[in-house]
């Protein structure tokens, strides 16, 4: 006699042929085919029509990558429920099981999946392999600015490298928190199933992805040298390269990013577990709403911008065009509205994670915390008022330089006070110096310098010199990448137990951040040196009496490379191999680190309801007692041990 | 944290379950998904008033160009205004400008933007019959008018482009006005393609018995789509 019993998890529902619809036939290898299918019909149809009228070149390139990011998001799956949902036709209960990767294993990773723990790691490898590309260009640039009339690429070449690799770092530093971690992270840490809008999460992964090859095409079309600003009239004289550069970000900002920060906010001002008060929420969740209306506000600027600039190349209006009516200062309004929030949009997650890693490796609440959400807010406040600091040195509106410095320098107020809550956290602390410590550490030197220099940027008769030299380059690599991308490794040595359920190699992943803290160091002091003496930025000869800052920089630049290299070889050696994680191994308060890893699908056996705020070390032991507990962990079950489908990564 | 836990307890107010809901026939309320009404209009309603806000720095960045450009007149090439045969203007293929562009007609954009009110209006209707628990009918026609009125919108957009007086080569005034014939296009499509599917599900009864939520959605994006394109109608027919 058999007895029939029901699933004990979700994941293990048993779903019937049909689960799932038109998804069950569709991955990312359909979504290339349909992609590169739908070009070419683009490209045969538009060529014969188009080609030889004006701008036909441009138009071509235009319908073609068009059709390109349509072609891969209808074979993906993205078009499905927007279609199914305006003919009637509504999902079943074994529909949203197969969206969500129920059944299917490790193949769940190329598909349009729902599950936001899948969409996180997605996105985690997304981000990766985009900066191993940008980190690829990067290496290309210090090669052939190791001597003063290097023959390693040609001008154009370099150009065209200096500008892809700006975009395709701002693309993934956009990304690298809000992406993996909002994504995996942030539900679970509010108390929530899943995020708001999962079929939403899903789209604004995959749109990503169709957004890079056009970026990457831009090397064949001619190339974009411009620098990633795209400043008008460059812009509008560049060849069809700069269409395809306008596709990539109209498809990314004005759809993916948007969508996402749509997503997260309503996930956390509406999904919150019971008794989650705005009080008792975690500071990421803080980071990343705040990061999330920024961008909400910067990327459509983005999309306008260059809307507006593919319409002056396509089909011959004259927005930036001065001699025909438009203005290539209305370029840089425009874009610069977007430009400066995009920092913040940055910053912010990776800075509010660094709260949770100074809070639980220090054994103390975040110190401050209103005043932390305070300067979220505020800096997300101030940031949409300061865009014509970019503008000083183009002769736009000379009295309104004043204002925009003092706006410009009081946003220094609330990240000072960013700076202040990390400082009095760790401050007196039970410090617990594991890796992610470490990376905060090299946050908080880095993001100094970084900040102290750019107040020499927000002055506007210092900034006459140094805005177009090597000074500023060195300074928003400090923010940028010695600030947020140091925050943000942070935050992967900190949340990769639970997102891989595997603990990180600590001794490989240490040895990585000795090199990257000094070879970050001897890289842009030496870009600092060359600013200094006047060097300016995107050239690729350069006099000989910049030489010695040059080699300094290309050297620190090759060890840099490396340590991420180790870095990243932390990292898959641990996924693979790792050593199994329990599911709480930093003894954290936040909901995340209460379920068991790998993390069942809807996160919570049980509903959870909050009883205090995530940061209650210390309550109840006595003074100087406050370590970490030695005890060890429950067992739990580890990552990779069933075939179900729990804990997106682990498998 | 501390924390307990507690089954079936809702993350907001009481009814969030644990397990999935059974479909309910003919309701806007399918099998798969597991919230309630409320929760789910909770969500979708800050998720269309955030959408609504992105949508507006694009209508003011929009806006700020025709003035910019406007005000800017570089070149005397707003409009060519003061382009005579001796000035020397050109347009974007290099031909000749003698005297002024010639201006849009105002009608076009004013029967799109009185469309559009009217189509939202219907869509207004469609959720006071939604909500009052009317007959299927009484939600289906109005979405169906509201339909018939947005396609009527997106035709006379269409046919504006064919009856232009000038072309996207003739100055600042010429480039930004089509740039805001081809937004109201796409938020004209972009609406049109909503109530299609407003129309498909009212007729298949979704959205009967009280459930009107999404109706709702639809008609606040309905009436922002008919404020956008009346501001930039009246932009471009009354600041010229």
């Amino acid at each position: 006699m058999s007895i029939a019993t029901a699933p004990l998890l979700l994941e293990d529902t048993p779903l019937g042929p049909k689960a799932g619809g038109l998804y069950r036939r569709q991955n990312a290898l359909v979504g290339l085919i349909a992609g590169v299918v739908l070009a070419a019909i683009g490209w045969v149809i538009s060529h014969a029509l188009l080609q030889g009228s004006n701008w036909g070149s441009d138009m071509v390139v235009t319908v073609t990558l068009t059709c390109w990011v349509i072609g891969f998001n209808i074979g993906i799956g993205t078009f499905n429920a927007p279609f199914r949902w305006v003919v009637g036709k509504d999902s079943t209960r074994e529909d949203e099981l197969y969206g969500a990767g129920v059944g299917q294993g490790a193949a769940r990773y190329w598909k349009y999946c729902t599950d936001h723990k899948v969409v996180g790691t997605q996105y985690f490898v997304l981000v990766m392999v985009l900066f191993a590309i940008g980190g690829t260009l990067a290496m290309m640039i210090r090669t052939q600015l190791i001597t003063a009339h290097s023959s390693f690429l040609s001008p154009g070449t370099y150009n065209n490298i200096v500008t892809i690799h700006g975009m395709i770092m701002i693309i993934a530093t956009i990304i690298m928190v809000s992406g993996p971690f909002a994504n995996f992270i942030l539900p679970i840490m509010i108390g929530a199933k899943d995020m708001a809008f999962p079929r939403l999460n899903a789209m604004s992964l995959w749109v990503v992805v169709s957004a890079v090859p056009p970026l990457l095409a831009t090397f064949v079309l001619g190339g974009v040298d411009t620098g990633w600003t795209t400043y008008a009239p460059l812009s509008v004289q560049a060849p069809p390269a700069m269409d395809a550069f306008a596709i990539c970000i109209i498809t990314f900002a004005g759809v993916s990013v948007t969508v996402a920060g749509i997503n997260t906010i309503v996930t956390v001002s509406t999904m919150r577990a019971k008794g989650m008060t705005m009080s008792r929420v975690p500071i990421f969740a803080w980071g990343s709403v705040v990061s999330a209306a920024l961008g909400l506000y910067a990327m459509p600027a983005f999309l306008t911008a260059m809307s507006m600039m593919i319409t002056d190349r396509a089909t011959g209006t004259s927005f930036f065009v001065n001699q025909l009516g438009g203005a290539g200062w209305l370029w840089e309004n425009v874009f610069w509205t977007m430009g400066h929030p995009e920092v913040y949009v940055i910053l912010l997650p990776g800075t509010a994670a660094l709260m949770e890693i100074a809070s639980t490796f220090s054994r103390k609440p975040v110190f401050a915390y209103k005043a932390a959400v305070a300067a979220f807010v505020g800096i997300g406040s101030l940031a949409i008022m300061v865009w014509a600091h970019h503008m000083f040195t183009t002769g736009w509106a000379p009295n309104l330089a004043t204002p925009f410095m003092l706006t410009t320098e009081l946003i220094s107020i609330p990240t000072g006070v960013i700076f202040l809550v990390l400082i009095g956290t760790i401050w007196k602390g039970s410090i617990w110096a594991r890796l992610p410590m470490y990376f905060l550490y090299l946050f908080l030197w880095n993001f100094i310098i970084g900040g102290v220099t750019g107040i020499y940027l927000s002055d506007v008769p210092a900034d006459q010199f140094f805005h177009g030299n090597m000074f500023t380059t060195a300074h928003f690599h400090y923010t940028l990448l010695g600030g947020a991308m140091i925050a943000a490794t942070g935050a992967v040595c900190y949340w990769f137990p639970k997102m891989t359920g595997r603990m990180l190699n600590e001794r490989i992943g240490k040895t990585a951040f000795w090199f990257i803290a000094i070879a970050f160091q001897v890289t842009y002091f030496g870009q600092f040196w060359e600013g200094f003496q006047g060097m300016p930025r995107r050239i690729a000869f350069y006099d000989p009496i910049f030489l010695r800052a040059n080699q300094m920089s290309t050297i620190g630049a090759y060890f840099l490379m490396l340590g991420w290299m180790i870095l990243l070889a932390a990292i898959i050696v641990s996924w693979r191999n790792g050593k199994i994680a329990p599911a709480n191994p930093w003894h954290a308060k936040s909901l995340e680190w209460k379920v068991q890893t790998p993390v069942p699908l809807e996160n919570f056996l049980v509903d959870p309801v909050v009883t205090s705020d995530p940061y209650t070390y210390g309550e109840g032991v006595p003074d100087g007692q406050n370590q970490p507990s030695a005890a060890p962990e429950p067992e739990l079950v580890p990552a990779g041990a069933s075939e179900s489908t729990s804990g997106g990564g682990a498998s | 944290m501390s924390l307990t836990t507690s089954e079936h307890e809702s993350t907001d107010g009481g009814e969030h379950h644990h397990e999935y809901l059974p479909a309910v026939e003919g309701a806007e309320n399918p099998g798969g998904e597991h919230e309630s009404a409320g929760e789910r209009d909770k969500k979708e309603r800050l998720m269309i008033w955030l959408f609504i806000g992105g949508d507006l720095v694009i209508l003011i960045l929009e806006v700020f160009a025709w003035f910019y450009l406007r005000t800017l007149d570089s070149n005397g090439m707003w409009n060519a205004a003061k382009c005579t045969a001796s000035a020397n203007c050109v347009d974007g293929l290099g031909n000749p400008l003698i005297g002024p562009v010639a201006k849009a007609s105002i009608w076009h954009p004013m029967i799109i933007m009185s469309l559009a009110i009217i189509s939202a209006l219907f869509v207004w209707a469609a959720e006071s019959a939604s909500r009052r628990k009317a007959a299927k009918s009484a939600v289906s026609g109005p979405a169906l008018a509201a339909l018939v009125f947005m396609i009527a919108a997106i035709v006379v957009q269409i046919l504006q482009f064919q009856v232009l007086p000038f072309t996207t080569v003739d100055g600042g005034y010429a480039s930004v006005y089509e740039f805001f014939m081809g937004s109201t296009l796409a938020h004209l499509l972009l609406m049109g393609f909503i109530l299609t599917g407003l129309w498909t599900r009212a007729a298949k009864g979704r959205y009967q018995g009280g459930t009107f939520h999404r109706v709702r959605i639809m008609r606040m994006f309905g009436v922002w789509i008919a404020i956008s394109t009346s501001v930039l109608a009246i932009v471009g027919g009354f600041f010229v």
